[in-house]
């Protein structure tokens, strides 16, 4: 394979696992899959079943300890970049990759911007971690050597003392620092310029409260896209929306994403949603994957007793009122689980094989996967099957 | 299913459980050392529906729009500052409300913030709340049975053992048991503590439940779980709903006859298919055009813009601002041009202050002569909206201060549609749009 056609990210087998008062919550329970260059992903699943554990593990945000990494890898593999395996590396290498090459947009963007800095110090946050560089080649200080370079080299990368920042007021070297603010600022401006935010140098001084909910996501994603990242997380970035400010959020992530050819791994609840965004889907349950499929053939066909039940249980047109197909049951305890289908307790098709082996994913189609022994061969005993639970 | 309480209740049968007329609910913006009432968030301006006894009224719209104050209101939790919640009143009286006759006499007897002693008591019993977040609405302290017998107590309706019995009926009407009579809220998960709410409004045998997004916070295999049995319910105790979502897919759903609610007011109302098969308001088709269906294909849009501050509701139509199809007769205002100012790189900052003689005509005053011209060129070609020019009377510059003002627009009122069906809007059809 070249390095255009590799994945961009692969997850082979990862276990992360809570350690709690009940014992240990197996959240996700050996999950592989590959996030491939320019597409989107979508990650669905319910509360609780290991969908944003898992993308946060590509950033290694899950908190150790009480989270406890059991097993399984995360390679990332950036543009012209050697892969890096990002459940070992080293902080200061994860600091790099980190709101550079992977970045992630949060649920809430009340709670995920700071509220006590201004839109412009959220988002020169990302240059100054990330292209302090470029930023003193924007103000012409690239071969310079001497202490207004170094100084300036400190300040760019937010690593200068007060001593030396206290130095950077001081006449000659003012407008070295003036200049740096205002290559600065153009930075943030065209960031901001890019998510479609009107007059974005007056939004800049304005604090996260001072602004709209739609507003404040489009904050979070010129802070994410800054650096122009290769893989952008997206944690279900419209849930806190109104639907009409989701759908102008969701084109302007789509239209970024085609621009900059960046993958994007888009974790929804919401599958009516996924179907209009992704490209490929991954359905999780209960910290395993049931089904994943490209969006048109998972939605054509849903294979997964789960896939199904989740896609019937939406309310539409067609169904009548207090007839929608809920799923009975609760999701199960994710404490010690047992060996089989974790679905097993709630599928109507389930057999006691079911609850014995885990069937493990197994192509139905192409590119399509399920975990399934109604589209298994069965290792032995009798299988499920929809005829037969429909008779 | 058997039934819970058999109360003695003077509420017979009249067929409207209840009717708002002008609902208007305003809260005082407060400034300053002394709290000088500066101005008023008109959250909820003007409102009137009425739900039909076994109905379920489906109240939507963006947050911000007031449909929780509303829900409030009408459960009593809040009083109206205009106009008048009616409970229990038959078509005739209302029709005879409307009609200006014995209004005095009506009011006492129905009129929720009008009613005392009994009236009120058999009210607020007969009318309860399910809250959207089930986490803040019950009492983490708080034992099941404590939760669900508290209106039992209250109302001094089972004490002792009785009580017991009746809290674990209720527990088993939505789909709970014995098992979870004396556990705390956190114990359950999401959707189980929702069903402790419904449990809770269920107590008292009442005839209206304002359920105010009682499924957002849930997975859509639980909603469709909350859904059927609300349903369910509704069926055997002959319940009423109103049902505030901004799910519009879950409304389709649930409701009968739908609301539609933008800033404070009704943008479109009528029964639900008439609504889901002709809009008649730009508003109403842009929510269904934002929201995702699962079935259709189609491309679906968002709205430009954001909801406009309640305090100040734009003149006319007050969804002008981001209408698609707005006219030069919907509403332009001084305030549409304030607003492109501020978002305008390069004019942004240089207004210098305003001095309005109403909402349609002012005096702006610029820090130069350059961007007043290129203010007066705005309005005048059409560039902060195609409309604009049509409805302008005077935009002039002189030196760097403009004269605008435009012709005065009264509020859209609600017109008749089809059966049961009003909309505001100047259109007569978006059909051909």
């Amino acid at each position: 394979m070249t390095e255009s056609t590799m994945p961009i990210a692969s997850i082979r087998d990862l276990r992360i696992h809570f350690r709690s008062k009940a014992g240990v919550v197996h959240a996700v329970d050996g999950v592989s899959f590959d996030i491939r260059r320019g597409e989107t992903l979508g990650l669905v699943g319910e509360t609780g079943c290991g969908k944003s554990v898992t993308a946060r593990s590509l950033l290694r945000l899950n908190p150790m300890p009480p989270g406890i990494h059991a097993g399984g890898t995360v390679e990332f593999r950036g543009a012209g970049e050697l892969p890096v395996e990002l459940t070992g590396v080293d902080e200061s290498t994860l600091r790099a990759i980190r709101g550079n090459r992977i970045a992630m947009i949060f649920q809430d963007p009340g709670k995920a911007l700071n509220p006590g800095l201004t839109v412009r110090e959220q988002i020169a946050e990302v240059f100054y971690q990330h292209r302090a560089d470029e930023l003193l080649d924007d103000i012409g200080l690239t071969d310079r050597a001497g202490l207004v370079r170094t100084l300036i080299a400190r300040e760019a990368s937010l690593r200068s003392r007060w001593i030396e920042r206290g130095l950077l007021r001081v006449p000659p070297l003012r407008a070295h620092r003036a200049a740096l603010r205002r290559a600065v600022d153009d930075r943030v401006t065209d960031a901001l310029a890019e998510t479609q935010i009107p007059n974005p140098r007056a939004v800049m001084d304005r604090y996260p409260h001072e602004l709209s909910g739609g507003m404040r996501q489009r904050v979070m994603i010129a802070q994410a896209l800054a650096c122009n990242p290769d893989l952008l997380i997206a944690d279900e970035p419209t849930t806190a929306l109104d639907v009409t400010v989701q759908a102008r959020i969701l084109d302007l992530i789509n239209d970024l994403q085609r621009r900059h050819d960046t993958a994007v791994l888009y974790i929804s609840h919401d599958l009516s949603l996924v179907r209009r965004v992704c490209d490929r889907v991954v359905v999780m349950y209960a910290g395993k994957i049931v089904e994943t499929g490209p969006t048109e053939d998972l939605f054509a066909n849903p294979s997964h007793p789960y896939t199904r039940g989740l896609l019937a249980a939406i309310p539409s047109a067609s169904h009548q009122r207090g007839a929608l197909a809920a799923i009975e049951g609760t999701v199960p305890e994710l404490v010690d689980p047992d060996p089989g289908c974790r679905f097993a307790t709630r599928c109507g098709f389930a057999t006691p094989m079911c609850e014995t082996t885990d069937p493990g994913l197994a192509p139905v189609a192409a590119d399509h996967e399920v975990a399934c022994f109604i589209h298994h061969p069965v290792p032995g005993g009798v299988g499920p099957a929809y005829e037969k639970a429909a008779t | 299913m058997t039934s819970v309480g058999s109360h003695p209740t003077e509420t017979g049968r009249r067929d409207v459980v209840l009717a708002a007329r002008e609902v208007a609910k305003h809260f005082p913006i407060k400034e300053g050392v002394l709290q000088r009432v500066a101005g008023h968030v008109k959250a909820v301006d003007g409102v009137s529906f009425e739900i039909r006894r076994g109905q379920t009224l489906g109240l939507v719209g963006e947050s911000g729009c007031g449909k929780t104050t509303l829900g409030r209101v009408v459960a009593g939790l809040s009083e109206p500052t205009a106009g008048a919640v009616l409970f229990d009143i038959d078509s005739e009286t209302l029709a005879a409300y409307d009609g200006g006759s014995s209004v005095g006499d009506i009011e006492t007897a129905h009129k929720v913030d009008a009613l005392t002693g009994d009236a009120y008591r058999r009210f607020r019993r007969n009318c309860q709340m399910v809250f959207q977040d089930s986490f803040a609405s019950l009492n983490p302290r708080h034992l099941t049975i404590d939760i669900v017998g508290r209106p039992l107590r209250v109302h001094k309706e089972a004490s002792g053992s009785g009580l017991t019995e009746r809290v674990v009926e209720l527990l088993e009407q939505v789909g709970l048991g014995r098992q979870h009579l004396y556990r705390y809220p956190h114990q359950f998960s999401g959707g189980q503590r929702q069903r402790i709410s419904i449990a809770r409004a269920l107590a008292l045998d009442p005839e209206l439940i304002v359920l105010d997004e009682p499924t957002s916070a849930l997975d859509v295999s639980v909603q469709a779980q909350i859904l059927n049995l609300l349903h369910e319910l509704q069926q055997a105790n002959d319940l009423t709903y109103l049902f505030i979502t901004h799910d519009l897919g879950v409304v389709r759903h649930m409701a009968d006859h739908i609301v539609v609610m933008y800033l404070g007011t009704v943008a479109e109302s009528g029964p639900t298919s008439a609504i889901f098969e002709n809009q008649h308001h730009p508003y109403t088709k842009a929510l269904l055009g934002a929201s995702p269906d699962v079935d259709a294909a189609e491309e679906f849009t968002g709205l430009e813009g954001s909801v406009p501050d309640p305090a100040h509701p734009p003149q006319g139509c007050r969804f002008h601002t981001r209408c698609p199809v707005a006219t030069a007769r919907c509403g332009w205002e001084v305030d549409d041009v304030v607003r492109w100012i501020e978002d305008e790189p390069g004019a942004a900052g240089r207004l210098a202050g305003v001095k309005r003689d109403s909402a349609f005509a002012a005096e702006l005053a610029f820090d130069d002569a350059a961007t007043a011209a290129v203010v007066v060129d705005a309005i005048r070609s059409g560039r902060i909206h195609a409309s604009m020019p049509e409805a302008v009377l005077k935009a002039e510059s002189r030196d760097s201060r403009v004269d605008v003002e435009f012709g005065a627009v009264p509020d859209v009122e609600l017109s008749v549609r089809g059966p049961g069906h009003v909309a505001a809007c100047v259109h007569e059809s978006l059909l051909d749009l």
